[in-house]
């Protein structure tokens, strides 16, 4: 493959700005749009609208074939094809509610439905505008997967107008989405006019996915709706920012997504250009946005997948570390030994003898245990504190169980041994406190003291 | 007896075919704190959805100070179940709390600073001040029912609705709760709460409605709050009732029974 | 083909007689498999893949699981594309399509492995990495998809295969489809049949089927694999979109009509099967009177959208002639 051209002629070169700001434009709205029915948990139903726009796209390129449009009114075909398909697509929305409210339809059963139906009439009506007007088929064509290659200026001023107009209706209406999505009860409670309201977000669904089409194509749209959102979730608790962030990893799926696409096909017509091979649009931008969605998933910050497993990881750890010294203690205690042997350890534990080599290789490296000469291990000072501790945090824990919360004694001890590794410091003083420093546990044991300094 | 604040008429609630509530019709006036109370399933909370427009009745009507509802919304406030929300939706605590003010507000206008400060001070009302800047889904059960309540008092309204502000909570979040309707009905202000608890009604409220689909007694505690009215609440002597409506039914759509 | 289409010029009552005289010869034994119109065969793999997606698709709206199969026929595209690549020798695209089919076996194996696959990366996401349902459904079929078209157009060099993938290329069938649909048939009618309770009693009671040690998730897994394999049986006749009318429709309709499982499955086979035998007539009458060639498997899904209308209208009725009756019986 040749190298890549400069990203930044996509902005500025006559032929390739319209698709790239293009598909931006498209984006931006859909991941906008897509946060809110994120939050709805209404996601599958960018799904629905977009399939069941497909007869409205069909049905304007049949008009625009009977009142003989060509390929030069562009802007009058595509303004066509858009009108056509939003009231396609709100059609299919009211059909949608209609059936699950008034035929108690579930609502998977009727998206379902309808996506599939309207789809069904769309190709059915597809495959008349392919014999007789086969050269308006390849508009049709380039809605199914988006082809934003031939896109025109004019394309830019229509979608970037429409893009206002949503980014002014969110803002606008920010607090009443916002509070109806989270607590449709209460919004209607103090006012919040939920029918019209609800009626506005149906159609900037319809608008957004309508707009994007042209680039995602009508089978992938939905991905525009969902993969944004979901990764800027990730990242931030403010619904603010979820916006934000969605609109901006939006943009540059758009914007890779298109550019990959251009720079595939030109590599493509050099290798193979007998084949007139052309990917669309859509699956590249999908991909993109796809991946932005996983990474996010995965490493977010705070909430990413991955991480957390790491967390879980090194808590898990930490517990098995403590549950071994407090092991060690006991047995020490008991059998007034300075030492425990490695065989010894091994018969009171149910983790492998690697596991358990590695683990007390751990502990003796960061200081709480030691190795004698004859190969026994010994608690350091600071590992004999650290089991006190925790033993000190279970007993008082099982103390608090008893007295306050009346559980019997008997039922306790599994309780505080999770418990023992989660008491905070803070917590340990006010239990402390509430507990007026108790000396004995529910069953007589000791209950070691406080660390003084 | 005074004035009624709260008025309803014959009121008929169905939940597909079934009825929910039937012919309930009851008065309450004002400065109480009102338990709701009934067995499960026994309607209450349809019954404070349904004064509040949530739920659409057959039949019947309901007042607030001797009119509908939409005449006088500002002056009601509700405090749903805490179920009812996912609380991992992105917004604080300030956020959530600020949502009191958005009807007074209306559209096209954001929370200005007064309704900030306002905020911060029901917030610690609440003893959730510290909170402020926290996502919701960090809280603890207690703290989160603290915080919906905090909403409603922003509200500053004349009535208050609350479905099971007491279930779940904590010990120091049941008496932070209890403090605030007392202060509330100094200030003269009437509280509705549905109830699932019978232990603490005498020493929570001083007005009861009893409920189990139909209305069992309405009046002060220490006149209906007894044996008698809590066997019929509570026992079963309504279930003959629900057989006979529910085969009426069956016949009228010609279904065998 | 040699000799003339039998049906060519019939209009919409002529298909049916012209059928039952072939029908009749096909029972004396005149006519035999070798000779039937593409008509016919186009019919026969209608009703079978109708029939086959009836059944599952009763099962699939009463669990609520109809998205993940729309799910699932989004992503049988990438086990199609990974079924070519690894039997990439045997198979030779050409213009028209697959005109030499492609492994049938790879294909089955991989469009299996591609329902477990998705089924489990829709779990993982939902439950592992707590994604709400919606999203994670979504999520996965998109990126799935998108990849398949990529690879797709990429390894087959063929512009229009994506269309077709979704439409389906009705009028290349031939006699080997109508096997192959049929065994599906089979063992998905065997499948429904011998596990009859233990679908029904996992779809409406899965707390119960639990206690009594039957797994809702293997009964999950297997109906997704049934999904799995009807789809790709349909998917050269109706392409892998169409075949959601197919499951859905019918038994929507079947469900306005009856409350009764076993009735249920019954019915949307039965309604299936008369959709597609209507669709190919109507399809027949249309090329014949009009001249237009339209989309056989896209008139079925508009016949099938035509019956669930009249079904609408039955169930409506019938309300209104209940409220009727309570009103009469109330004066």
């Amino acid at each position: 493959m040749n190298s890549f051209q400069s990203p930044f002629i996509f902005f500025t070169d006559a032929v390739l700005r319209a698709p790239t700001i293009g598909c931006m434009l498209m984006c931006l709205t859909a991941s906008l749009v897509g946060v809110i029915v994120f939050l709805r948990k209404q996601s599958l139903l960018g799904e629905s609208l977009s399939h069941a726009a497909y007869p409205g796209v069909v049905i304007g390129v049949m008009i625009a074939g009977f009142f003989k449009l060509s390929d030069e009114d562009q802007s009058l075909i595509a303004l066509l094809i858009m009108v056509l398909a939003f009231f396609s697509s709100l059609i299919g929305l009211w059909s949608i509610h209609w059936l699950s409210r008034k035929m108690k339809i579930k609502t998977d059963s009727a998206l379902c439905f309808i996506l599939s139906s309207f789809f069904g009439i769309g190709l059915t009506l597809a495959s008349q505008v392919q014999f007789s007007y086969s050269s308006l088929y390849r508009q049709i064509q380039a809605y199914l997967y988006g082809q934003a290659a031939t896109m025109t200026d004019v394309h830019i001023y229509i979608y970037g107008f429409f893009s206002l107009l949503i980014i002014t209706v969110i803002c606008s209406f920010y607090k009443e989405i916002q509070v109806m999505t989270f607590d449709r009860d209460y919004a209607k409670c103090i006012g919040v006019k939920i029918k019209p309201i609800d009626t506005l977000i149906f159609i900037l669904i319809a608008l957004a996915v309508v707009i994007g089409i042209r680039s995602v194509g009508v089978v992938l749209m939905s991905a525009m709706l969902i993969a944004p959102p979901v990764a800027a979730r990730q990242f931030t608790n403010k619904l603010y920012l979820v916006f934000i962030l969605s609109g901006i990893f939006g943009m540059i799926s758009g914007f890779l997504g298109n550019y990959l696409s251009v720079e595939l096909n030109t590599a493509l017509a050099i290798k193979y250009p007998g084949d007139r091979l052309i990917i669309p649009t859509g699956p590249m931008i999908v991909m993109v946005a796809s991946f932005i969605c996983l990474v996010s998933l995965c490493f977010a910050p705070q909430r990413g997948w991955f991480l957390r497993i790491i967390r879980i990881g090194r808590f898990r750890y930490r517990c098995i570390s403590e549950n071994l010294l407090k092991a060690i203690l006991r047995f020490c205690h008991t059998n007034e030994l300075d030492g425990i042997s490695f065989e010894k350890i091994e018969k009171y534990q149910s983790l492998s003898p690697f596991r358990l080599r590695y683990l007390l290789f751990r502990l003796c490296k960061n200081g709480w245990l030691e190795k004698t000469e004859s190969g026994s291990y010994k608690l350091t000072k600071d590992g004999k504190v650290r089991a006190e501790k925790i033993i000190r945090l279970h007993r008082l824990w099982e103390v608090y169980l008893v007295n306050y919360l009346g559980i019997g004694a008997e039922r306790v001890h599994r309780n505080a041994e999770e418990m023992e590794h989660i008491i905070t410091p803070e917590l340990e003083a006010e239990l402390t406190l509430l507990l007026k420093d108790p000396k004995q546990d529910p069953h007589h044991q000791p209950i070691p003291p406080r660390e003084i300094f | 007896m005074e004035k009624p604040i709260f008025e309803v008429h014959q009121l008929t609630v169905n939940y597909d075919k079934t009825p929910v509530l039937f012919d309930i019709s009851l008065s309450v006036p004002g400065g109480k704190l009102v338990g709701i109370i009934g067995p499960n399933g026994a309607g209450k909370s349809t019954f404070i959805k349904t004064a509040l427009g949530l739920v659409k009745p057959i039949s019947g009507k309901v007042e607030f100070f001797s009119e509908p509802l939409k005449n006088v919304r500002q002056r009601v406030a509700y405090v749903p179940q805490r179920e009812s929300v996912d609380w991992d939706f992105p917004i604080t605590v300030q956020d959530l709390v600020l949502m009191g003010r958005y009807g007074k507000l209306g559209l096209f206008r954001f929370p200005r600073a007064a309704d900030y400060v306002a905020c911060d001070h029901y917030l610690e009302v609440v003893g959730m001040l510290q909170y402020k800047e926290r996502q919701i889904s960090q809280l603890s059960g207690g703290q989160q029912q603290r915080v919906f309540i905090a909403r409603a008092l922003l509200q500053e309204a004349d009535i208050y609705f609350m479905d099971e502000p007491f279930a779940g909570v904590d010990i120091a979040t049941e008496k932070v709760i209890m403090d605030l309707l007392r202060k509330l009905k100094s200030q003269g202000k009437t509280v509705f709460v549905v109830h699932h608890d019978l232990n603490n009604v005498e020493n929570y409220f001083d007005w009861v409605i009893m409920l189990n689909m139909r209305l069992i007694a309405c009046g002060s505690v220490s006149d209906v709050f007894n044996p008698a009215t809590l066997n019929d609440t509570y026992g079963k002597s309504f279930s003959l009732f629900d057989e006979a409506l529910k085969i009426s039914l069956q016949k009228s759509k010609g279904i065998k029974p | 083909m040699s000799e003339q289409n039998p049906y060519s010029g019939n209009t919409f009552i002529e298909f049916f007689i012209t059928m039952m005289i072939r029908l009749y010869a096909f029972i004396t034994g005149n006519l035999s498999f070798e000779n039937l119109a593409s008509d016919e065969i186009q019919m026969i793999v209608l009703i079978g893949v109708s029939a086959s997606s009836a059944m599952v698709g009763t099962f699939l709206i009463l669990r609520r699981m109809t998205m993940l199969a729309n799910s699932l026929s989004h992503t049988i595209l990438l086990g199609i594309v990974i079924a070519f690549l690894f039997t990439k020798d045997s198979v030779l695209p050409n213009e028209a399509g697959y005109a030499e089919p492609i492994n049938i076996q790879a294909m089955m194996l991989a469009s299996l492995c591609m329902g477990i696959v998705t089924t489990f990366l829709t779990e993982f996401l939902t439950k592992t990495v707590r994604l709400q349902e919606d999203a994670s459904t979504g999520l996965v079929f998109t990126t799935l998809f998108a990849l398949g078209i990529i690879l797709v157009t990429l390894l087959t060099r063929n512009a229009h295969i994506g269309t077709e993938v979704v439409m389906g290329n009705v009028d290349a069938l031939h006699l080997d489809d109508c096997k192959l649909i049929f065994i599906i048939l089979l063992v998905n009618t065997a499948l429904f049949f011998l596990f009859f309770k233990e679908f029904k009693i996992t779809t409406f009671d899965s707390g119960l089927s639990r206690a009594l040690g039957i797994s809702t998730v293997f009964y999950n897994y297997l109906l997704m694999v049934q999904v799995s394999l009807t789809t790709i049986g349909a998917f050269r006749a109706v392409g892998v979109l169409m075949v959601l009318s197919f499951i859905t429709g019918p038994a929507l309709i079947a469900r306005f009509l009856t409350d009764h499982l076993g009735k249920m499955l019954l019915l949307s086979v039965l309604i299936g099967s008369l959709a597609s035998l209507l669709g190919v007539a109507i399809s027949r009458h249309i090329l014949s009177v009009y001249g237009i060639a339209l989309s056989t498997s896209g008139i079925v899904v508009s016949t099938i959208s035509g019956l669930f209308i009249a079904g609408v209208l039955y169930k409506k009725y019938q309300q209104y002639r209940g409220r009727q009756g309570i009103a009469k019986s109330l004066t």
